[in-house]
């Protein structure tokens, strides 16, 4: 049998794209990549709509569009994300990331995202923010 | 998002989100809680079993909830949370003040 790959890619602007489209498209990578596992589904979903909305959050600040870029790549090993968008260079600091105190209402985000996958690295690209996650697939028995 | 607003047992409010708690949903549970708490009542229980998944601004609003609730007098409280609901507390250190209870008639069990 062929190794299991599956690549896919959705494209964005935001108004009027939001979290929920990210996450439609996720449920059909599911679809198609039916041997990864739930703690992987669980941990990948949870952090790609954590810097989805992150990146969307910042798409408010002049209240233009911003255009995003969304891509997956699933191997036998890994589980790859992609992230680029044209907005505000980013300010986001991820290394050493800490959880708030427990009453704090906000940033968890970036946290919980480096809790969740293995590597996080952000670059700026042509002008574009990128973000590239990749968490190590966690075999099913 | 689509919230149901139930009486519970013993005077509970109990709210039912349903689909994504998200960044778009949130704003929506905040205010059912502040509206409830706003009406006089102050003991809430939130259903999260039509709920399949939660992120930081979901989170968000549950402690906002239990902030408004508690300086009422009452409590918000949590039942039916899913295994990503229950990771993401995990993750969160929330669980040490959203415990995850079965279902709703125990998470006043003690009331």
């Amino acid at each position: 049998m062929m190794p299991e790959s599956v690549s896919r890619t959705v494209r964005l602007t935001t108004p009027p794209g939001d979290v929920n489209t990210v996450h439609d498209f996720l449920v059909d990578v599911w679809h198609e990549a039916s041997t990864v596992s739930e703690i992987d589904r669980m941990s990948i979903e949870t952090a790609l709509i954590e810097l989805a909305a992150n990146v969307m959050q910042h798409a408010d600040s002049d209240g233009a569009g911003l255009a995003c870029e969304f891509a997956i790549v699933i191997d036998d090993e890994a589980i790859a994300i992609t992230v680029r968008d044209t907005g505000e260079p980013g300010e986001i600091q991820l290394v050493g990331a800490e959880m708030p105190e427990l009453d704090a209402e906000s940033g968890r985000g970036l946290a919980l995202i480096t809790a969740l996958v293995d590597d996080v690295a952000y670059s700026q690209e042509d002008g574009n923010n990128v973000w590239r996650l990749r968490r190590s697939r966690v075999a099913t028995a | 998002m689509n919230i149901e607003m139930v009486d519970g047992p013993g005077g509970v409010v109990v709210l039912r989100p349903a689909g994504r708690l998200n960044m778009v949903a949130a704003p929506a549970v905040r205010e059912a809680v502040n509206s409830i708490v706003d009406s006089g009542r102050s003991r809430i229980a939130v259903d999260l079993s039509g709920v399949d998944f939660i992120d930081s601004s979901g989170l968000g609003a549950l402690i906002s909830g239990l902030k408004s609730t508690r300086q009422a007098g009452g409590d918000l409280r949590i039942a039916g949370a899913n295994d990503q609901v229950k990771l993401v507390l995990s993750l969160t250190n929330l669980e040490r003040v959203l415990t995850p209870y079965d279902t709703v008639e125990n998470a006043y069990g003690d009331a």
